[in-house]
């Protein structure tokens, strides 16, 4: 029977996945982010599948996507939502008889994810059996619960102490805008929208529609082929001049460390932010205490030895810490519990009444609706407000 | 065109261009590879393109050096001649051609697969298992380096360290992207190697995925261009 894994963070859930999946050896993994989801073996969808699929097909094929039209693209391409499709997909096709999910599934919008846990409710018919850690579910019928209670403290967090000092964030506008990944289809077409302070958006669409593009064109990391972003009326290129505006808490918190140590990564920023005139930077001791009610006790903690959980809440330090105008959080509660969550959207509302502006994306409608937002659209290559 | 055929071709062709003394062999080489990158039915602009950007930097540091300063090639001051810069320009001519013509094979072995995925490539090569794991293997930590290239850039752009477009500050900080790359890489790779590829028995599966291929060791396109490269070394042996 499949088995639902319940509990709070640093309950051990993880560990009791990994103990299910060794005794019924080799299984399927699906890790919470491209590292642990993808076999990491191939230079392409196609090859991926390849590596995984079975001589004669033991079970129904779960296909949410059109594979065969992005065989040619990397895997890491893929948007996070899209890379946990591609990883199902590859076990529908093989021959493993049991495939342990470690919160994967909260990065699929409302549609695959409801598809997924149908395919992987059916194990028994199909001659599968699952086992599932998800923060966003209560146990799905037919599945048997598994709930463990402990909780170590070494990492816990007090949300509530947080509380950004006041600011005056421009307004953002975006003119004309069109971007698209080399060889790849429209992401935006001429889009033009306004972002105003003291508000919080919230990005909708399905995976791979871009959301996470979006962000990164905010924050310089992408540029777009035509149009650009203007700060209160005055053109801005973060592409070109640096980012100064955005403050950008990733899907993948393994995505946005600039340095070993937390105290290196805070070096490191602090002083690209010194060069802002506009910036009131945050002293040292001011991100310490920050990053201590975020569960980092120490500044000297090697980022990188963090439990994935704890390196995910420290990546809202920056957003946080009230240096920059504008937040953006993309899949903010990916591996958070249900107070943790509750908490980071008092937070986020915090923020908004404190005068910042935030954009986040989520497929959690629960948290959604925990904070006060307008609602953003992309579809069609277009950003509807 | 097999894979095993194209690799042939391709060594074929580099000892061809590292052996040839001469103008009149580089240029017999050259023919013939550039017959076999016509061959593929693919344009060939972006490949020659490519092999040209390859070989413009040395030639340009080459050029600067023997042309420019010593004024004389090799040989000739081997001999202890006087020498002159045309004779120095046309070393550096034949050892430009020579590496262009190994890139060019290469993109235009590549060329002749250009639909084919690197899984199948290497599964079509007659290679032991453990070779064509390891090439696999090398191609992984390819992709997790351009992979971790990629995460690390989003983190310094967005962190304000770097910027996109080209800057001073991209220089001043480019050590910093050196050390989150190769962090970033070893994040990866752990990543893989604690959780997923143990419990699943991952590198087990290539078996089956590169045995699959049932491709022919080599087909008659490969003896064509095989022979082709014969004929151009009977050529250029009877032209000395």
């Amino acid at each position: 029977m499949a088995e639902f894994i319940a509990g709070p963070n640093f309950s051990g859930r993880s560990a009791a996945l990994m103990a299910w999946l060794r005794a019924g050896a080799p299984a399927f993994f699906v890790g919470p982010y491209a590292e642990a989801a993808l076999s990491g073996l191939a230079s392409t969808v196609a090859d991926e599948i390849a590596i995984y699929r079975s001589g004669e097909p033991v079970r129904p094929a779960f296909a949410p996507l059109d594979f065969a039209s992005c065989a040619a693209r990397k895997p890491p391409t893929l948007s996070g939502g899209e890379q946990v499709l591609l990883a199902l997909h590859c076990f529908s096709l093989s021959d493993y008889a049991a495939i342990g999910i470690d919160t994967a599934l909260e990065q699929l919008d409302p549609q695959n994810r409801v598809d997924a846990l149908g395919y992987l409710s059916q194990g028994a018919a199909q001659g599968f059996t699952a086992a599932l850690i998800d923060n966003r579910l209560a146990c799905p019928a037919g599945w048997s619960p598994r709930q463990l209670t402990g909780s170590a403290v070494d990492f816990a967090c007090d949300l509530a102490a947080i509380d950004p000092p006041p600011c005056k964030a421009p307004v953002i506008g975006v003119r004309q805008m069109s971007f698209r990944y080399p060889g790849g289809r429209d992401i935006f077409r001429d889009t033009d929208f306004r972002l105003e302070p003291g508000q919080a958006y919230r990005l909708t669409g399905p995976n791979g529609a871009g959301k996470t593009t979006l962000f990164k064109l905010l924050a310089g990391v992408l540029s777009p082929a035509s149009g650009g972003i203007t700060l209160d009326g005055t053109a801005y290129a973060p592409w070109r001049s640096g980012n100064r505006i955005f403050a950008l808490a990733t899907q993948n918190p393994d995505q946005q460390w600039c340095g070993a140590t937390l105290a290196e990564d805070l070096a490191r920023r602090r002083a690209a932010l010194a060069r802002e005139p506009d910036i009131g930077l945050p002293s040292v001791e001011t991100l310490a205490a920050l990053a201590a009610c975020l569960g980092v006790r120490s500044i000297d903690q090697h980022l990188y030895e963090l439990p994935l959980v704890a390196r995910k809440r420290l990546s809202w330090l920056w957003p946080l810490a009230g240096a920059m105008p504008w937040t953006m959080f993309d899949e903010p509660t990916l591996g958070q519990d249900q107070a943790t969550r509750a908490a980071l959207a008092e937070v986020i509302g915090r923020l908004t009444r404190n005068g910042y502006g935030v954009v986040f994306v989520t497929h959690d409608d629960e948290f959604a609706s925990l904070i006060a937002h307008r609602p953003i659209r992309l579809a069609d290559a277009t950003v509807r407000l | 065109m097999t894979p095993n055929g194209a690799v042939i071709f391709a060594l074929a062709v580099i000892a061809g261009a590292a052996l040839a003394r001469d103008a009149i062999t580089l240029g017999i080489v050259l023919t013939i590879t550039l017959i076999f990158g016509l061959g593929s039915r693919r344009r060939i602009w972006g490949a020659l393109a490519w092999s040209a950007g390859i070989v413009l930097p040395l030639a340009a540091f080459m050029g600067a050096v023997w042309i420019g300063i010593v004024g004389r090639a090799p040989a000739e001051i081997a001999a202890s001649l006087e020498g002159s810069r045309a004779a120095a320009a046309a070393y550096v001519a034949v050892i430009c051609v020579r590496l262009f013509i190994v890139a060019f094979a290469i993109q235009a072995a590549f060329l002749h697969f250009a639909g084919w995925t690197p899984l199948r490539f290497v599964g079509g090569l007659a290679a032991p298992p453990v070779v064509k794991k390891l090439l696999v293997l090398t191609l992984s930590l390819i992709e997790t380096i351009l992979q971790a290239v990629d995460r690390a850039r989003t983190a310094l752009i967005a962190a304000g360290i770097i910027t996109r477009n080209p800057s001073w500050r991209n220089l001043r900080h480019g050590w910093i992207l050196v050390q989150t790359v190769w962090l970033t890489v070893v994040t990866i790779a752990i990543g893989r190697t604690r959780d997923k590829w143990p419990v699943e028995d991952t590198l087990a599966r290539l078996d089956g995925a590169l045995a699959t291929s049932m491709a022919p060791r080599l087909g008659a396109a490969d003896c064509g261009w095989i022979a082709l490269v014969v004929a151009g070394a009977a050529i250029a042996w009877g032209l000395r």
